[in-house]
């Protein structure tokens, strides 16, 4: 149990992450990855909702009727992105984040990862497992994120959450604040991720 | 229990419903205040970064309270006025309770309506906000139709009632890096500086392809890729300034007596130009002499 636990936890993140090996979740990482700070917010946003998720659908696995489950499912998705929306929102130093990532915080509840875990996981397994399972998921695909915010705020604005790192003097490459950029980098990441991992390799 | 007959799926559903509708009605009421907080600095924000009291990016790294103590010291007044130009209300500037016109939409709308010649069935009046900095400047709202949702702006106007000293925009769903410039963009906003609104012409001002070009002082060039976003805010930009109008035009005739001083600025500056004028020639025989040693 304890070894099937670890594995819930690291799969996600390594062998099974979300976007690099099962490719869901581009659509919001080409979007919000030109600053790490919004990049940081969606992915802890995104950890919280498919965590969250996982754990009430997990719990309400044997009640939910068979033929409406994916709208019940979408509800829940729903509470819980509008929640972190409010939130954040009210916050009065996330507000300005809140306002630039605009409607992706909103799109969260489109998001692939979250709906995916659910019907995957949570509806055959119980509450803790699931939770992990989410949060877990929400982890991987914020690591890919960061890791691609790191790069695009580094190369396209010389600066890192928001602190001029680059000398002045470097000439911010416009190309990286692009989206296209991100899907490059996004090819880098799968590409070395598949060359470290043999599993992954295709033969 | 079968959780696959008709019956079960709607009790299910509905209660699942009831209970979500609950608890976000609960957070919203919880969270409302803070949230309409922020909304608020968000707009004051705006303002001062339109009227040039900060610079943008100090106000937006300063808090909330900080907003508000900056906005309560640089404010001198603040009132509604109605579309025949003439003063209506009056907003609070005190800093426990500072006042703004929230509900641009609804104005808009009876702006529209008045001139589309419409009869307002609410029998509304229009509130429009003037902000009266201390520095002279006025700062209004414009507000009006992007391509994907509102766009709207605050424009700070120099006390002659014609010239604009800066401008903030913002929109809530633009195309990032295309109608999203006119929020992003310093240069865009920088463009509006010094320009004159032709309070009288149907048009005010112009924001269109190339409008630049011609070389009229009421026309900024439009964004590339963003004709819609564009489009949209040249019509807010119009149709606020049409409603503002009158008002502007009151102000400036009341203002008019002063002419006289700025006649005798006229002579004064006459005077320092003749003290220039001997200084030169001091100077020039200072050289003189000193050619001669």
């Amino acid at each position: 149990m304890a070894q099937n636990l670890k594995d819930t936890i690291l799969n996600p993140i390594l062998k099974g992450n979300p976007i690099s090996v099962l490719v869901l979740g581009i659509c919001s990482s080409l979007a919000v990855t030109v600053q790490l700070k919004g990049a940081l917010v969606m992915a802890i946003s995104v950890t919280i909702v498919t965590g969250l998720s996982s754990l009430v659908c997990s719990l309400l696995r044997n009640t939910i009727p068979n033929r409406v489950r994916i709208i019940v499912q979408l509800v829940i998705v729903a509470l819980m992105v509008i929640l972190v929306d409010q939130i954040l929102k009210a916050g009065e130093s996330t507000y300005a984040i809140d306002k630039q990532l605009s409607v992706y915080i909103g799109l969260i509840i489109t998001n692939c990862i979250v709906m995916g875990r659910i019907e995957a996981f949570a509806l055959g397994n119980k509450p803790i497992p699931s939770l992990l399972d989410g949060l877990a998921n929400g982890v991987g695909y914020g690591l890919i994120l960061i890791i691609v915010a790191f790069f695009r705020e580094l190369l396209g604005s010389g600066t890192l959450l928001g602190f001029r790192v680059l000398p002045l003097s470097y000439v911010p490459n416009n190309l990286v604040i692009l989206p296209p950029f991100a899907l490059i980098l996004l090819g880098c990441i799968i590409w070395i991720h598949r060359a470290l991992d043999k599993d992954l390799q295709e033969k | 229990m079968n959780t696959n007959s008709n019956i079960y799926t709607i009790i299910y559903t509905t209660v699942v419903v009831v209970i979500v509708a609950a608890v976000l009605a609960f957070v919203s009421m919880k969270l409302g205040p803070s949230q309409e907080a922020n909304v608020k600095a968000e707009s004051l924000r705006q303002m001062m970064a339109a009227a040039g009291i900060e610079s943008t990016d100090n106000l937006y790294s300063s808090k909330n309270a900080e907003v508000l103590d900056l906005y309560a010291a640089n404010i001198s007044k603040a009132y509604t006025v109605g579309l025949d130009g003439i003063q209506n209300g009056e907003l609070s500037i005190d800093r426990s309770n500072i006042e703004l016109v929230s509900g641009l939409k609804a104005q808009n709308k009876i702006i529209k309506d008045n001139k589309a010649g419409k009869d307002n069935k609410d029998n509304k009046t229009a509130t429009l906000p003037v902000y009266v900095f201390n520095s002279g400047v006025c700062v209004i709202p414009v507000y009006g139709a992007g391509l994907w949702g509102p766009v709207w702006g605050y424009i700070a106007i120099e006390p002659d009632f014609t010239t604009i000293h800066g401008a903030y925009f913002d929109h809530e769903s633009e195309t990032p890096g295309l109608g999203a410039k006119i929020k992003d963009e310093e240069w865009f906003r920088e463009k509006f500086a010094g320009k004159v609104i032709a309070f009288g012409k149907e048009e005010p001002f112009c924001l269109a392809k190339n409008a630049e070009a011609e070389g009229a002082d009421n026309a900024v060039d439009a964004i590339t890729g963003a004709t819609m976003t564009s489009k949209g805010l040249n019509t807010a930009l119009n149709v606020w300034f049409n409603a503002y109008e009158s008002h502007f035009e009151k102000l400036a005739k009341e203002t008019e007596p002063e002419e006289g001083q700025a006649e005798d600025t006229v002579a004064e500056d006459i005077v320092t130009e003749y003290i220039v004028v001997e200084n030169t020639v001091a100077e020039n025989t200072v050289a003189k002499n000193i050619v001669e040693e």
